[in-house]
Parts: structure tokens; sequence; C-alpha cells
């Protein structure tokens, strides 16, 4: 499936046409239940959010027509906030975060990186213009969900220190991608 | 601990949470709302698009999963089994009230939309209902988007401009593509949130057999050969309404 096949698909869900709902989430299911899984870290608890998030979907697909995303990095998007609400709300951090993390090494696998192609240099780019750990907190930030605390008790240091670390690596970042 | 602490008021205020909410790391109340305020505020809205669109090449990475066998249809039982008793019982009630909140807003917006597309057609009743068609014209790593609708009735072509602006000294024209066949201009598309374009009798034959509608760029006034010149910004193709 093209992205414009997937554009199509949204517009015809935005329009409450189930057809449309079914082969989008054929298409779609296996890469945000990836999403879900890996922010979430527990099957059951992604089976769950994958629910929420197509019924999300199936709810507030007009909203794509206003958003700058592809099609793709649109649902990834509802999938990761999603999946990140969960985490958040639930009980402040597992116990073994560490171990976690290291099962989900942030740094996506060649695959991935070859997908995200051009589009991803940029991003890329500047995340290698700021210092190795904050690139890091970053990356890990955003692909697993971690938390201000998290990150905190990783990089041991204060949650205020962590929070003004990760600004400041914000403001660097948005200064490099409008450059 | 607010931004003023850290930052200093010049230190990007709206946008930096926009962007903490984006990453993910507000604590759960700040990123309550933040969430309203995307909902209620057209500005941080962007900002929170704009950091999404930043961030989005990394999300590439995620490996797909296959999903659970019966995924599907509990999502179905949720959305289409009608008001059964005992169907809609997630835990937390913050997430009963948010879907709520959800499915009122999506109405509110899909009956607004349909009634954004549908105003500029009430005209005098007609005898028979004739044929309506829209198309999102959109593509990848382009912000370029517009609604077309054709109306069978008024035989031209309403287009919504949503997002995205022609390069200085350049516009918009918009193309009707038939199969294999060579793009054919519609013209230049006039400046505007919504604009109307005139469609004559052979392009019409087009239309209605499933044609696909592209927007390119071109120097301003319109391509002078005949065929698109620039680059394909945005595309899609017509769906009966």
């Amino acid at each position: 499936m093209t992205p414009q096949d997937i554009t199509k698909l949204i517009v015809r869900v935005s329009m409450k046409d189930r057809a449309a709902f079914d082969a989008l989430y054929r298409e779609t299911s296996s890469k945000l239940f990836g999403v879900c899984l890996r922010v979430l870290r527990d099957r059951g608890e992604a089976e769950e959010a994958l629910q929420e998030v197509y019924v999300k979907i199936w709810t507030k697909a007009d909203r794509f027509a206003v958003s700058d995303l592809s099609p793709i990095s649109w649902l990834v998007a509802v999938a990761r906030n999603h999946a990140i609400d969960v985490i958040r709300a639930r009980r402040p951090a597992p116990a073994d975060i560490d171990a976690a993390v290291d099962v989900s090494d942030p740094a996506p696998g060649p695959e991935a990186l070859a997908v995200a192609g051009s589009e991803g240099e940029r991003i890329n780019n500047c995340l290698d213009e700021l210092e190795k750990d904050r690139a890091a907190a970053v990356r890990g930030a955003y692909l697993n969900g971690d938390s201000y605390a998290e990150l905190a008790e990783r990089f041991s240091v204060p949650l205020n220190t962590m929070r003004t670390w990760l600004r400041r690596s914000l403001l660097k970042l948005r200064e490099c991608l409008e450059r | 601990m607010s931004l003023a602490d850290d930052i200093g008021p010049d230190g990007g205020g709206d946008d930096l949470v926009a962007a903490e909410y984006v990453l993910g790391v507000l604590p759960s109340d700040e990123r309550r709302q933040a969430a309203l305020r995307i909902d209620a505020e057209q500005a941080f809205a962007r900002l929170v698009d704009r950091w999404e669109v930043y961030f989005a090449p990394l999300g590439l990475g995620y490996a797909d999963v296959e999903a659970p066998a019966g995924v599907k249809a509990a999502i179905d039982r949720r959305l289409f089994s009608g008001a059964a008793p005992g169907q809609a019982a997630p835990s937390a009630p913050s997430l009963l009230s948010s879907l709520a909140f959800w499915r009122t807003l999506a109405v509110v917006a899909l009956a607004a939309l349909a009634l954004y597309i549908a105003l500029p057609f009430f005209g005098p009743p007609a005898e028979t209902p004739r044929e309506r068609l829209v198309a999102s014209l959109a593509a990848d790593g382009s912000d370029v988007r517009y609604l077309a609708v054709y109306d069978g009735r008024t035989d031209d072509i309403g287009l919504s401009h949503v997002s995205g602006a022609a390069p200085q000294g350049s516009d918009f024209e918009l193309w009707v593509i038939e199969g294999q066949q060579p793009p054919v201009s519609l013209g230049v598309i006039p400046q505007g949130a919504s604009v109307r374009m005139p469609v004559t009798e052979v392009l019409r034959a087009k239309i209605a057999s499933g044609a696909v509608f592209a927007i390119s760029v071109e120097p301003a006034g319109g391509s002078t050969t005949g065929a698109p010149t620039g680059p394909v910004v945005a595309a899609g193709d017509l769906k009966a309404i």
C-alpha cells in the first residue's frame, strides 16, 4: 500500500466507511501494535491500547486533514500518544526499568533506518549535534515513552536537572531543525 | 517547576510544552492539560503538529508486531454493536468521559465538514439526484492539501484549501488524469480558502469515469507546455459520496 492508498482509507474512514476501516486495520494494525507493545512492554496492556487506538482513529479520522503528518506517521502518533497516556496514568514506574530498557534498544535497526531514509536525516543529524547522552535521552523518550522521572533515574540526576537538560536539548534541536 | 524557573521567559513557552508533549515526557496531569489545549487552541495544536512532523521519522523505527487475533472483533463490538448494555465498560472513568468527548467531537466535526462540502451545492432542488464526488488531495512529503468536490449538477469543482502555499512566483495547477492518458489541465487554482473551477464537457466524462486529480507547482499563470512541468504536490482519486 502506498501512502496515498492509506490517505484514501483514512479519508473514507472519516466518512464512516466501515469497509475502509477494515482495510485500514488490516494494513496498519501490526505497525500500531508494535508501537503499543514497545511503549507499554506488556502484551495484555498493548492489546487493550490497540483497541482504544482504533476507536480513536474511527472517531477522529477527520483530523488527519488538518495535520501535516504523512498518513502512517499520523496513525503512529495516535497510537504513541495513547500508549503514553496509559503509562503516564499507571503507577509511577516499573521496578525493573533498566532491564526493560535494555531489552528495547532505542536505536532502530538498519532496515528501519533505511525506511526513515532522507526524511529521517534532518532529525537524526540534529540529534547528532547534541551531546551523546542527551540525544539518547531524547530518542529514549520518543521511542519508549520514558518519563522525566525514569530518565532522571537512569541518568542519575535530580528530576529538575533532567527536565532542564531535556528542555535545553529541545531548544537546540529546534534551532537546528529550523536552520 | 515551571518553564520560567529553567529557561527564562524567552525559552519557548508553548512551543516547548508542545515539544515535551510530543516527546511524551510530561507527567500525567500536565499531559492531560496539554491534550485539552490541543482540542481547544488551534495555535497550540499547530505547534504540536509541527513537532510531531519533526520527530515522525524516528517513529518509522518501530518494528511491526502482528496484533493478536480477536482485537478487531472487539473493536467492532465496541464501535458498531449499538448501545448494548455492558458493552462499553472500559475500566477508568476518565477514559469513558474522554471517549464520549471524542465521539461528540467527531460527530460535530463530521457534521460541520458535511455541511461545508454540501452548502455551496444547495441550489434549487434537482429533479433527480446527480453524482457527487469528493477527493482528498495530498502527497507524502508535501504539506499541500486540498479537498475537492465535484458535483454533476453544477459542473464545476469546489476546492477547499486545507494547507500549504505555492512558492513565491508560482501557482498551483489542477490536472485530471484518466488511466494511462497524459494529464489534462483544469487550469490554475485561484487563490483563496474556497474556490470553484469550471469543468468542460470533455473533462466531465473523464471525471465521471474515475479519474485522479493532481496538483503541480507551475510558473505563475500556469504551465506553458500543456503538461505539468513542476513537482506534483498533492493528488487523490475521486470517491462517490
